[in-house]
């Protein structure tokens, strides 16, 4: 059984769909920015933050329009069903608004107001959820527990969240430079993004792509600190294209984490470089949108899945000289070729990783 | 049909292993618990002290399952998928964390990690030299539906065995539950993995 997937959306400070923000990011236009006095001694930083919504209740809002815009692209009514699940990904979801009991509100407040027959499943797994969500995704379809899976990630930029990677001295003093010699950390940002995953093609309005595999792995090694051999992504990546029964070299064009931390970028670079998967194009998309942490994995595969619909690749906005000691071929400039099936991966605290492969039918 | 292995409840009061008390003392505050615990066992492992409370917890509750089930010890190191849930996410070590600057403080670097609740696993993973599949969901109530259908999933997929828990600290109240689920009922515990057994070994009827 083939699990489709399609109805992609993302909303950021590019815009607000798919398609707005895959022609903005075509354009290698960016949404980070400098804000003032934001930070923990009130110096200037860099964010990718949404001016268009107010911060009251960002995160609902959030969540809200991903839903919508899934419903207004499927083909049917199809959120009411028993068969339908919802799959919310977040690290931190309200957290500035609700510190006690984060999540709970959100979730209670999409069951009323869409009238959902099962209570949405929330997957809070650091910087990997959005991908564990497709994959989880995936694999209810592929069991036949559902047949459609709404799936939306959102995170919100608060204080809470840049203090935290400030005080890990991780948050770069410029725009994130990932896989550059001169990285500096990351930029943080904010957004959500979401994608419909049915076991039915006729659930879209546009043609569905296939979602192949996916599967996640942990470093075993240190819980705020990559593996130096890419551990978990190794072996993440691996079992994702054993399962799927693809060879490495059938892999067009590779969507990497690529936070823009010194120590991230070489782990990954390390476990592509063991994949002797050096020579396939990749990106990182952390340059337009910042990290989005629980949003990342989708806005990433967003984006991808509209280069495999625009046979177009973007460049890794922020790199400039290589910088890490696996070799890797980042794109210094959009690709224009056929592209077919791509990898997604992430990586996240915890030592988790997961990776995903999608493909054209 | 997969089986559940064997399990475990730890309470503010008691420590239950595959539903018989093994320890059960006057109620404890969580902190005296945990030390109980960790004593008990008689474990060496310095970065446990660093944990904080959800971290220990889980970290205790899988020692006191491969204590009581010496075959979890034998699995490979990519086997065993790692299935967990709260129903707070790490809302206890947030509140710290938001505390440490409040005010004008300094953000507590060590608080700051351990504010996602899906660093347990990786302190599970890096205690054992586990490589499998990770999970850690949001629930307000113990799900026993959800965790019979993704553990049953997983090991059709490709976990050979699958350890999942449910972990809150509430104030000073623990509530944490184990489980360990293969495919074969090595324990003749005769507990096949399904909504209803999983949720009335939870439930302790």
């Amino acid at each position: 059984m083939i699990t489709y997937i399609g109805s992609e959306n993302i909303i950021s400070p590019l815009g607000e769909s798919a398609t707005e923000n895959f022609e903005r990011v075509r354009i290698n236009e960016t949404g980070i920015s400098l804000s003032k006095g934001i930070g923990v001694g009130k110096e200037d930083l860099y964010l990718s933050k949404i001016k268009s919504i107010p911060e009251n209740n960002k995160f609902n809002v959030l969540l809200a329009k991903c839903l919508d815009s899934i419903i207004s692209d499927s083909s049917a009514n199809l959120i009411n069903l028993k068969e339908t699940i919802v799959i919310v990904s977040t690290t931190k979801a309200d957290i500035q608004e609700n510190l006690d009991t984060p999540i709970q509100h959100s979730i209670e407040k999409l069951k009323k107001d869409y009238n959902l027959q099962n209570t949405p499943l929330v997957i809070s797994n650091a910087c990997i959820s959005g991908v564990l969500a497709m994959n989880t995704a995936h694999n209810y379809i592929q069991a036949n527990i559902y047949k459609h899976a709404f799936v939306i990630g959102a995170d919100v930029i608060s204080d809470f969240v840049l203090f935290g990677f400030q005080s890990l001295y991780a948050v770069s003093n410029e725009p994130c430079q990932p896989f550059d010699k001169e990285r500096k950390g990351i930029t943080l940002g904010e957004g959500a993004a979401g994608v419909l995953i049915s076991s039915d093609s006729s659930a879209f309005k546009k043609g569905p792509l296939e979602f192949v595999e996916g599967t996640s792995s942990n470093d075993a090694n240190h819980i705020s600190g990559p593996s130096r051999t890419g551990e978990g992504l190794y072996r993440s990546i691996q079992k994702t294209l054993e399962l799927a029964n693809i060879p490495s070299a059938d892999i067009d064009f590779i969507s990497a984490h690529g936070t823009g931390t010194l120590f991230n970028d070489e782990m990954e670079s390390i476990a592509f470089e063991r994949l002797n998967m050096n020579n396939i194009p990749l990106n990182s998309l952390k340059g337009y949108f910042g990290h989005t942490l629980g949003a990342a994995g989708l806005i990433e595969t967003a984006i991808s899945m509209q280069s495999i619909r625009n046979n177009t690749l973007v460049q890794s906005l922020g790199f400039q000289n290589e910088g890490t000691s696996g070799g890797i071929n980042i794109l210094t400039e959009n690709l224009n070729k056929e592209v077919n099936t791509i990898l997604k991966t992430a990586s996240g605290f915890g030592g988790c990783n997961a990776s995903a492969i999608i493909r054209e039918i | 049909m997969n089986y559940i292995n064997s399990y475990c409840h730890i309470s503010n009061s008691a420590i239950k292993i595959n539903g018989t008390i093994s320890n059960s003392y006057e109620a404890m505050p969580i902190d005296e618990v945990i030390k109980a615990i960790y004593l008990s066992l008689d474990l060496k492992y310095s970065k446990f002290h660093k944990m904080d409370q959800l971290s220990k917890i889980a970290f205790l509750g899988i020692e006191l399952m491969k204590q009581a089930n010496p075959e979890i010890s034998k699995y490979g190191e990519n086997d065993i998928a790692l299935l967990f849930s709260n129903s707070k996410s790490s809302a206890a070590t947030d509140i710290k964390f938001q505390e440490s600057y409040a005010n004008g403080g300094i953000p507590s670097p060590s608080l700051f990690v351990y504010t996602l609740p899906n660093i347990l696993i990786g302190e599970i993973a890096i205690r054992n030299k586990w490589y499998g599949e990770n999970m850690f969901t949001v629930s307000n109530l113990f799900d026993a539906k959800y965790y019979a259908e993704y553990a049953n999933i997983l090991i059709k997929k490709s976990a050979e065995a699958v350890l999942g828990g449910w972990i809150n600290v509430n104030e000073d109240k623990i509530e944490a539950f184990f489980f360990f689920v293969t495919k074969k009922d090595l324990k003749q515990l005769n507990l096949p993995l399904n909504t209803e057994t999983l949720d009335k070994i939870y439930k302790g009827v």
